[in-house]
């Protein structure tokens, strides 16, 4: 009946558990431990530790060229995207008009289009109309593949901001942008931050895209994809690697670390929304019973 | 200021698709009234109070405050202010911010703000919360804080939907006297939509009963409850005996069926035509028979036999099949008269005349 209660079910839990761990991790280890052994070849057995893969980094103009590319090529895009997503969202998940399935549905498309058809037609179309291939067609593309993971990150939690909060602000005399800056920005702000890092994370790690458009930009995935071929410099790409990962787990857990602590500060209670209310508040205008 | 009506409802009508929820209400509610919508779900009560306060748009008709024509107008130029039902405070705003939330809106100077939040904050008992936030108050705070942060405003009118309906029971009890104290300290007009009878009852100075978008009956909470108009309002407000009777005779203003020798049922009956022969259903509350030991003569009388005694606390409720066919609730205070009666007994019920009202008319 239930796995976890027998003493059997629960060892098989506990095993694929640990499958699961060692085959998520154990490359990002092996990594880890190249990118200081003193060897000119990506492999065992280890020859002594060292730091010089990771000295080298700041002399190689190269990879800080691409990584400095990619980086602001992220924040240009995900500051786009986010600005996008929040109407997109509120639009989505508070108003209701017509065509509204379309809407989201052409959306939410470029999560399940594939990314080679998605590069293809790019391609094509900047050529056509004339936008030369670099950061701004990364940009936009960018901005295109990661626009539903914004407006998904943005919906649960604009889904437990009572609809009645913003109704007081506007009955007590604020317009619908000062409701928005004072009450649903503030409120959302959270989201906003997570979604955010999410994109940038998506872009800056982007290479299909990134191979159809980027012309004679050196995007970090692309530089990375491209030195697999020179064996001398190898060495360096773990390092590089670490370096990076060890970033973005810093950013994407202090940003958990605030949304927690922002959560609690609201009280959980004051956000939650109970199941009638969402029937009364959320339903009550257009719903089939009309009013309560 | 004029001296007209607060509130003045005309002809208004809310249709959502196919859907009904108003149906034509006019309604004057003068200044510092306290005037309840009471219904059940669906009766157009909310869709009524979120039309006052500019969140809805009506389909036909106007409204006017303090002599004002609002249709049209969104609700942060409306000059009512909203209690909402989960209270909706700022969660990431503490007290003060909260309650100065309209006043900076209007650009009220600075220390006229703080000194009308404090004044606000001693009027609800909440001296000294300032600095909380939403999330570290009780219910019956934060319900607290929602009127402060709706009345600092001095609204033409304060509407409250089901303000009291998250509350426990003795939370409600005491916020139902907080409420009337509050509404005449201010003498600010009070819209109250609530589906308890209870509250409607104790704290309004008019009720308007709502049913399927209309309003079936309006009236002071002793009218409403003694004397409901229709068979709605008699059943929503209240236990209530409903007696379907044959008129036998017609003198004066009362009708009386004789149902025996000695059992008869006495109904005031100026106005509404019944002649005898009339079929009538008539009401009586509970409260209003009088159950005792068969024997003496007054105006209404039934013989029965108790078919269940139900212990209320202040009250005995007895359930008793009539020599009219039909099972009658009758109240009487639990005092040892009471509990010598119990299941099986016969008994004879009366009430006065005027205790009986006509429910409908054939």
């Amino acid at each position: 009946m239930n796995m976890a209660a027998s003493k059997s079910g629960r060892g098989l839990l506990w095993t694929s558990f640990w499958l699961l761990v060692v085959f998520l991790y154990a490359p990002i280890l092996v990594l880890g431990v190249f990118s200081f052994n003193d060897r000119d070849i990506v492999s065992f057995p280890w020859q002594g530790f060292t730091t010089r893969w990771y000295e080298g980094l700041f002399d190689n103009q190269q990879i800080l060229d691409a990584l400095r590319t990619s980086a602001w090529i992220a924040l240009v895009a995900s500051i786009i995207t986010t600005v996008l997503a929040i109407p997109a969202a509120i639009a989505l998940q508070r108003r209701r008009f017509r065509g509204k399935a379309v809407a989201s549905g052409f959306m939410l498309a470029p999560l399940v289009v594939p990314l080679v058809v998605l590069g293809t037609a790019m391609l094509l179309l900047f050529n056509y109309i004339g936008i030369p291939f670099g950061p701004i067609t990364l940009i936009i593309a960018h901005v295109i593949i990661a626009l539903p993971f914004a407006i998904l990150t943005l919906t649960p939690r604009l889904e437990r901001i009572p609809v009645a909060i913003e109704e007081a602000s506007r009955d007590l005399g604020a317009g619908a942008l000062t409701t928005f800056r004072a009450i649903t920005l503030p409120l959302l702000a959270p989201a906003v931050v997570s979604a955010f890092l999410i994109v940038y994370v998506i872009s800056f790690d982007e290479i299909v895209l990134a191979s159809f458009l980027a012309g004679t930009t050196t995007t970090f995935p692309l530089y990375v994809f491209s030195q697999l071929r020179l064996p001398r410099q190898l060495p360096q790409i773990p390092a590089v690697a670490v370096i990076v990962l060890a970033v973005s787990t810093m950013l994407v857990v202090s940003a958990e670390v605030l949304r927690a602590r922002s959560d609690r500060l609201l009280g959980e209670g004051q956000l939650r929304v109970d199941e009638d209310d969402t029937a009364t508040v959320v339903g009550a205008p257009l719903g089939a019973g009309g009013s309560m | 200021m004029n001296d007209g009506p607060a509130i003045s409802l005309r002809g208004i009508t809310k249709t959502f698709g196919d859907v009904v929820a108003v149906d034509d209400i006019s309604l004057e509610i003068p200044e510092g009234e306290f005037l309840t919508l009471l219904g059940p779900s669906g009766c157009g009560k909310t869709t009524t109070m979120r039309m006052i306060a500019g969140f809805e748009d009506p389909t036909a008709g106007a409204i006017y405050l303090r002599g004002e024509d609002v249709v049209g107008v969104p609700p942060n130029k409306r000059e009512v202010n909203m209690c909402f039902q989960h209270y909706a405070l700022f969660p990431h705003m503490d007290v003060d911010e909260n309650i100065a939330y309209g006043l900076k809106l209007k650009k009220v100077p600075r220390d006229e703000r703080a000194r009308r939040v404090q004044e606000m904050l001693e009027l609800v008992g909440l001296a000294g919360y300032g600095a909380r936030r939403p999330g570290q108050l009780s219910g019956g705070q934060q319900q607290r804080i929602a009127l402060a942060r709706a009345l600092v405003n001095r609204p033409a009118a304060l509407l409250l939907d089901e303000p009291l309906g998250a509350l426990d029971v003795k939370l409600r009890l005491q916020m139902r006297l907080e409420l009337k104290r509050i509404q005449h300290e201010l003498g600010t007009t009070f819209v109250f939509v609530t589906h308890d009878q209870e509250e409607a009852l104790s704290m309004s100075d008019r009720i308007a009963v709502m049913n399927h978008g209309v309003i079936e009956q309006l009236g002071a909470p002793r009218d409403v409850y003694e004397h409901p108009e229709s068979p709605f309002v008699a059943d929503f407000v209240g236990v209530l005996n409903a007696l379907e009777l044959r008129i036998d005779e017609v003198t004066g203003d009362d009708a009386i069926m004789r149902v025996s020798d000695t059992e008869r049922v006495v109904v005031p009956v100026a106005g509404t035509g019944v002649t005898a022969g009339s079929t009538v259903l008539a009401a009586v509350r509970p409260e209003r028979i009088t159950v005792t030991s068969i024997g003496d003569g007054t105006t209404s009388l039934l013989k029965g036999r108790v078919e269940q005694v139900v212990y209320l606390g202040t009250l005995t409720q007895f359930h008793v099949q009539t020599s009219l066919g039909r099972r009658v609730i009758a109240h009487r205070l639990s005092d040892d008269g009471a509990a010598r009666i119990t299941q099986g007994d016969e008994v004879s019920l009366t009430w006065a005349r005027e205790d009986g009202s006509i429910l409908r008319v054939g």
